[in-house]
């Protein structure tokens, strides 16, 4: 059965119109073909070992550690330099220059030599040099909040409180992880042909996963060093509320907008997914007994969730109430019949808020890993194979293109002010990206080509003058300033989920949809907007640790688990 | 120093728009510059030496007259960012057989990375050649005939792409980035400073909009 369901799809994949809008795509939920999911199922089915050949930190957590994974063919290091920041540096944007911690993905196991080589360099991150060993680069900061109190806690011999670790998440939280070649590290093609790589953004996942046991290594040695006597470490049933956070920024939303055929097979393996399970013509027992409990454990989630940020505390609300109601609705018999995942959707388009909507989108394909796992291995792109223009299309087919992929961006009157209200830049200033107000900054002359939608209205406009019969390379001879949109239209008409149907320069963008999307794909959750541009998040939050990743399931953790009374 | 391709091609694209070009062709320049690099070809020494020597022209001195007949620009010498470009999107045409002759064109191996590009997008094997340099592309590879004098040139008088019917390639090499000297890297850079925004309090604090304190 299911194998007629990967080969024969009853259902289609839902309409790029509707699923590549900003207010959906900023309603993505964590799901099975998550990164972080991916990695921990990987690293499970291949027996990776997990070492801590240094740990040499002080009482003030200044020193080095070195977290090693062993995988059947090859090693990765996590280099951690523990710093001791002053309070006044602690900042999260791009633009610090100084961090609690600082960390390095290398290549296989370190000697004292290549550790001392990244002692000049990884604390400094952009302003030092890595090298081709080295596979990601990042930084951490202490949760003031939340560090303290646990340090503290345990010196004194107590478990910190439950309330502070839910309100916070995490110890620590990543400010930036970079890979694929940034400050000389190794490049993803140098990579990319290892299968523990192949999928999307597996190293920058293992980094932060062995990030998270750096930081419980760190409190529990913090606290015994200042009092050895009663120190104690933390239960093991608190250890897996502890997440990593992270601090993101502007970055992450010029790189999906930059990468269109990654970002078109991240969301089609998706959309597969949901139409394979859509496709079923039942929902076998045990298959609705698994969703049913991934439904109540996806409410828990709901309910721990806190934001401060008005937007998502009404998108809270409508979540919670929409898992109440879906909830009632599954207990009335919906998955009971005939194609009953099909109609499950169908319901949803008419009753759920689409946050609650793409809430079920993944929580459907929970029951179904036979289904959905493999599709993990579409997910990663190579944008080169897409990268040339064909010049040998008409300017009519191109006009058609621009009407069917950019009709939403036609419709819009782009001399309104309000329309091109805002420029993506870059600052001078650490190279930090930024959003400014076009008609109040003088930064124009400086935006980058984060328009499509806007750009498209101009192309399809300077076609009109052209004769259809023409070719797009004729066209782009005299206007070689609509080569950047001319490929991308070429890219979003072969691969449908290549573009973001929505004005990226509006005065009504809410930059955190995109970071929402992409963080999603991560294996993020929690969301907590900082501003309308600005999201902090948790990462492994109830994932095993390394040492416990042998036993038990690694692919049980995404939601929080059910009070064991309900189980 | 040391830089892996990823960083060549970023430090390209943001180079050639910063000394002018659209962003489109400047996509394809650092594109340019991390080909020929990977092949180890002085990717980001030919760019940072076009870029210098076009700064400040426009693109229709530097851009074919006409795509009929031999390609010839304006100023005197095509630019093979443009020319290239322009090269490319001829690849169906060259695929069935036409070729191309370009006048009097600066710095050839430029167009190197295009002509690979259009073997790439059609299967078919394309050959680039000028005096002393022959170079033939499949989507499988390149190979390269001539010595470095030849393949550097500062200008041919006349370039010839054309369908190859029998190329033997080997593929790339794949390096893993490479040394760049200080001087080239801060040509390049000087034109990419041009892309960024001078850095303001105002734009500090609202344009990454980080809001609240990270002391928390």
């Amino acid at each position: 059965m299911n194998e007629c369901a990967k080969d024969h799809l009853t259902v289609p994949l839902r309409d790029p119109a509707v699923v590549m809008r900003l207010a959906r795509l900023g309603s993505f939920h964590q799901c099975r073909l998550s990164f972080m999911r991916t990695l921990l199922r990987r690293m499970k089915r291949d027996s990776w070992t997990f070492e801590r050949p240094v740990f040499e930190i002080d009482e003030k957590g200044v020193g080095i550690a070195v977290y090693s994974a062993c995988g059947p063919e090859r090693t990765y290091s996590l280099v951690c330099f523990g710093h001791d920041l002053p309070p006044e540096h602690r900042s999260d944007r791009v633009i610090a220059h100084a961090w609690d911690s600082t960390f390095t993905l290398f290549d296989g196991a370190p000697t004292p030599a290549d550790i001392e080589r990244l002692h000049w360099n990884v604390p400094k991150q952009e302003a030092g040099r890595i090298s081709n060993r080295e596979i990601s680069i990042s930084r951490a900061n202490r949760s003031v909040r939340l560090f303290e109190h646990v340090v503290d806690s345990l010196a004194a011999g107590r478990q910190p409180d439950r309330d502070q670790i839910e309100a916070v998440g995490y110890l620590m939280r990543t400010t930036a992880v970079y890979g694929s070649g940034k400050f000389g590290a190794a490049d993803r093609e140098a990579i990319a042909d290892r299968p523990e790589f192949a999928a999307p953004f597996q190293a920058e996942m293992l980094s932060v996963f062995l990030t998270r046991a750096f930081t419980i290594d760190l409190v529990e040695h913090l606290a015994r060093a200042r009092a050895p006597e009663t120190a104690v470490r933390v239960d093991q049933a608190l250890r897996r509320r502890f997440s990593v956070g992270n601090s993101t920024g502007l970055g992450l939303a010029p790189f999906i907008v930059n990468h269109p055929v990654l970002l078109n097979n991240w969301i089609a393996a998706r959309e597969e997914a949901l139409a394979r399970v859509r496709s079923l013509p039942r929902a076998a027992a045990e298959k609705a007994l698994t969703f049913g409990a991934m439904l109540a454990r996806a409410r828990i989630s709901a309910e721990e969730w806190r934001s401060e940020h008005s937007l998502q505390i009404q998108k809270l609300i409508m979540l919670r109430a929409d898992l109440a109601r879906l909830q009632v609705h599954i207990a009335n018999g919906a998955l009971d019949g005939e194609a009953p995942w099909d109609r499950l959707y169908g319901w949803a388009e008419a009753n759920l808020s689409i946050e609650g909507q793409e809430q079920l989108v993944s929580l459907m394909l929970e029951p179904y890993d036979e289904l959905v796992d493999d599709l993990a291995d579409r997910m990663g792109a190579d944008e080169d194979m897409a990268f040339r223009i064909d010049g040998a299309m008409s300017l009519d087919r191109l006009s058609g293109i621009l009407d069917e992929i950019y009709g939403w961006a036609l419709k819009i009157d782009w001399t309104s002010p309000d329309s091109l209200a805002r420029v993506w830049y870059v600052s001078e200033e650490k190279l930090e990206p930024r959003l400014g107000e076009r008609f109040e900054e003088p930064i124009e002359p400086y935006e980058q080509p984060l328009a499509p939608g806007r750009d498209a209205a101009t192309l399809r406009r300077e076609i009109e003058a052209w004769d259809g019969d023409r070719t797009v390379a004729a066209f782009l001879l005299r206007h070689p300033e609509h080569r950047h949109i001319v490929r991308r239209a070429q890219i979003a008409t072969r691969f449908p989920y290549a573009e973001i149907r929505d004005n990226t320069i509006s005065a009504a963008l809410l930059p955190i949809d995109l970071l929402r999307c992409k963080l999603a794909f991560f294996g993020a959750t929690h969301f907590d907007p900082r501003s309308d541009r600005w999201v902090r998040i948790n990462m492994f939050q109830n994932a095993p640790f390394p040492h416990e990743l042998s036993e038990g399931d690694a692919d049980d953790w995404s939601y929080p688990s059910l009070p064991e009374a309900m189980e | 120093m040391t830089f892996s391709l990823n960083e060549i091609e970023a430090m390209g694209k943001r180079a050639a728009r910063g000394a002018g070009l659209p962003w489109g062709l400047a996509e394809e320049a650092g594109k340019a510059a991390r080909w020929l690099t990977a092949r180890g070809l002085p990717g980001p020494e030919e760019l940072a030496e076009i870029l210098t020597r076009n700064d400040g022209k426009s693109y229709d001195e530097l851009a074919p007259v006409s795509a009929e007949g031999v390609w010839h620009a304006p100023s005197g010498r095509l630019c093979p960012l443009v020319a290239g470009a322009a090269l490319c999107d001829r690849a169906a045409e060259i695929a069935a057989g036409r070729e191309i002759e370009f006048g009097p064109t600066a710095q050839p191996l430029l167009l190197a990375p295009y002509a690979a590009g259009a073997a790439r997008l059609t299967g078919a094997a394309v050959e680039l050649s000028w005096a002393g340099a022959v170079m033939s592309f499949t989507p499988e590879g390149v190979s390269i005939e001539g010595d470095p004098a030849a393949l550097t040139a500062r200008s041919a008088d006349s370039v010839q792409c054309r369908h190859a019917e029998n190329a033997v390639v080997a593929p790339p090499v794949g390096a893993p980035g490479r040394v760049v000297d200080a001087e080239t890297w801060s040509r390049l850079n000087a034109f990419a400073q041009r892309t960024f925004a001078p850095a303001t309090e105002a734009s500090r604090l609202a344009g990454a909009g980080a809001g609240l304190t990270d002391n928390d």
